[in-house]
């Protein structure tokens, strides 16, 4: 077969793309919210791929282990932190500077009245109460994992 | 209305943020222990993988979260403002960073599976591989012993079915389709008389009758075996030996009979002592019959006779009334005898019994005999064992046995012939043997020869009763009387005369017992 000669190849399509082309091929620019819409994003997947996670271990297990029971509540726990978190970051952005009252101090407070997105804002803010049982799990899962494990070396 | 706190919230998300930077990494420290348990266990590599992306989430947010309350609450919110959008990058790099291990877990899964289950096939494989080479190796090393230990086992059963074969005393034979013999033992041989040099012997020829050879042939080939066949054939001695016949059938790989196996069983003294005890019973009642019949007849007879010869006496000698008295009382006297005989078989008669010398008395009887035996061209060979002990007796009796013996032999040599007259003595008991040289007895009528009033010589030439009467006279003296015809033992070619023997046994007097005052005075032959 004979071998193409990739660098006569090479230069011609510079050639083409600079000679012929009448207007520069700029890079697109990203406005601010895109790193806002980027984050949502990364807790959604982030949440679909636990959801998976917690299915696929729930359909198939790959060991016979009760580590896997606490690897679903994993799941779970941090697919619905994460679900929690998409939703703290939108009320925020429903919120204003005027909506705060002593604002970056330690004396911050919501200021009244406590509507809906105030009160979502608010138990968003507790959020630790879910990711921090959910790592917990992992924990337990891990450790049960590692002392079967030594167990069966044991045997 | 004032507003709501959040300094709760605050504190819940530093400590919260602590914590889980704290558990992340105590997940990672099990999930790493889990990868050096067991380094090819995919499963522990993908939780690995995924604790590290989730501790370096949790260490990015967590500071992230922590520093910025430091920062915010201690004033320094612009120094935040400026790290924050690398603190949420890092954030959201990091949770993508999760989401793409835990996509992958699925292909990761599957290929390790498939690559665990072709280890496991390969394991067992190789287990397989190990195992059978370790027979092989344990055969190769153990193969001259077990060769060894197969050829002695192979070696003893067939010692013992060797045994079996040659020691039995049936006949165990082994023979085609054709009924050539190709094995068999020695005692077959020795009792259906082979030349064991013989090259080819057909047992289908050893059959007498035709017709049970071919219930024996056809039983082979319906049934596939033969049991219990009563056979009928030619002996060692050129007598019939009655053979009790087992056999199967031998196939082919095609089914078809390519030959046999059976067992013979030789019946024929089973079958004699049958016969003989049969006999006996038979002659018994008999001998009870005729010593009624005998008694009844005897008295009245004596009446005719007593006034027969009282008439007699009323009638002068030359008259035609006293002749025919005299026929009366000759026919009478006749009867007598006749009767007289019937007691002496049913050994009703009176014995008068002595120590006898048996020698003697066949002299006795020879002395009157020979004579007449000497004109018929018949020689008398005496065969006399010396010393012989003494038999206790009627010598009148036994005078008769003999007589009778060498009348039967007489009528047998009509053309002359030779009597051998022989004595033996045996453990406890003298043997007399009769034997002629004449016709012979055939088999038919071997077994009535004894019976009363059996008789093959014609009409008015005998009464049949001369070898019953010798028959009860021995059983009264507690003897055996037995017949042999045609006679094997002397016998020079095939050519000559069958010949009858008759042997005789007679139990021998207790040589302690005193012998009384008579028994001294006539040596032996005397009365006691």
């Amino acid at each position: 077969m004979k071998q193409i000669s990739y660098l006569p190849t090479i230069s011609l399509l510079l050639l083409f793309l600079f000679g012929v082309t009448e207007s520069a091929w700029a890079l697109q620019s990203h406005g601010e919210p895109e790193g806002l819409y980027v984050h949502q994003m990364a807790h959604l997947l982030f949440a679909a791929t636990l959801a998976y996670l917690f299915w696929h271990t729930r359909r198939t297990p790959a060991v016979v282990s009760k580590g896997w029971k606490y690897l679903q509540i994993f799941c779970v726990l941090l697919a619905c932190w994460n679900l929690l978190a998409f939703a703290g970051h939108e009320a925020f952005e429903h919120l204003t500077v005027t909506d705060f009252i002593n604002k970056d101090t330690w004396r911050e407070q919501l200021a009244a009245p406590i509507g809906p997105v105030k009160a979502l804002y608010f138990v968003t803010k507790m959020d630790h109460f879910l990711i921090v049982p959910a790592l917990l799990a992992l924990v337990i899962s891990l450790r049960t994992f590692y002392r079967e494990a030594c167990a069966g070396v044991r045997e | 209305m004032t507003g709501l706190p959040l300094l709760p919230a605050i504190t819940v998300e530093f400590i919260g943020s602590a914590l889980a930077i704290l558990l992340a990494f105590v997940a990672l420290g099990y999930a790493r222990a889990l990868t050096r348990l067991q380094p090819n266990n995919f499963i522990w590599g993908f939780l690995f993988y995924f604790c590290i992306a989730m501790a370096a989430f949790s260490l990015s947010r967590g500071f992230g979260h922590m520093l910025r309350i430091v920062l915010v609450y201690s004033g320094r919110d612009l120094l935040w403002k400026q790290l924050s959008p690398f603190s949420g990058g890092f954030n959201t790099v990091l949770m993508i960073s999760v989401a793409a291990v835990t996509i992958y877990y699925y292909k990761g899964l599957a290929a390790y599976k498939a690559i665990r289950t072709e280890a496991e096939k390969l394991a067992d494989a190789n287990a397989r591989l190990a195992s059978n080479a370790h027979q092989l190796q344990q055969l190769n090393t153990h193969l001259e012993e077990i060769v060894e230990e197969r050829t002695r086992n192979l070696s003893d059963s067939e010692k013992k079915f060797r045994n079996l074969f040659e020691n039995s005393k049936d006949i165990i034979y082994f023979c085609d389709i054709n009924g050539n013999i190709s094995h068999i033992n020695s005692s077959g041989i020795d009792l259906l008389g082979f030349d064991a040099s013989a090259q080819t012997i057909n047992f289908h020829s050893l059959f007498n009758n035709k017709e049970v050879l071919e219930t024996y042939m056809t039983e082979l080939c319906e049934k596939g075996s033969v049991s219990d066949l009563d056979m009928q054939c030619r002996g060692r001695d050129g007598t019939t030996r009655h053979i009790l016949l087992s056999a199967n059938a031998i196939y082919d790989q095609n089914g078809d009979i390519v030959g046999c196996e059976g067992i013979g069983k030789d019946m024929t003294r089973l079958r004699t002592i049958t016969e003989q005890l049969i006999n006996h019973e038979k002659m018994a009642s008999v001998g009870q019959m005729a010593a009624g019949v005998a008694h009844e007849i005897n008295t009245p007879l004596g009446i005719i006779l007593g006034y027969t010869q009282l008439m007699m006496d009323d009638y002068p000698n030359d008259s035609e009334t006293h002749a025919n008295l005299q026929v009366i009382e000759r026919q009478t006297k006749a009867c007598r005898r006749i009767v007289t005989d019937l007691l002496k078989f049913s050994r009703q008669s009176a014995s008068v019994k002595a120590h006898l010398d048996i020698n003697g008395i066949i002299e006795e009887v020879l002395s009157v005999t020979e004579h007449s035996l000497n004109i018929d061209r018949i020689t008398v060979t005496r065969c006399f064992a010396p010393e012989l002990p003494m038999v206790i007796g009627d010598i009148e009796k036994l005078h008769q046995v003999f007589i009778n013996l060498f009348n039967n032999a007489q009528y047998a040599m009509p053309d002359g012939g030779e009597l051998t007259i022989s004595t033996d003595k045996a453990r406890e008991a003298i043997l007399v043997t009769v034997a002629d040289s004449g016709i012979g007895i055939a088999d038919t009528i071997k077994n009535k020869i004894f019976d009363p009033f059996f008789t093959t010589k014609d009409v008015g030439r005998g009464t049949g009763l001369g070898l019953s009467v010798t028959y009860g006279i021995i059983q009264e003296h507690g003897g055996i009387i037995t017949v042999e015809s045609p006679v094997v033992a002397g016998r020079k070619t095939e050519q000559m005369a069958p010949g009858t023997a008759f042997h005789i046994r007679l139990p021998a007097a207790d040589n302690h017992q005193p012998k009384t005052r008579e028994d001294q005075e006539y040596g032996g032959n005397s009365r006691t």
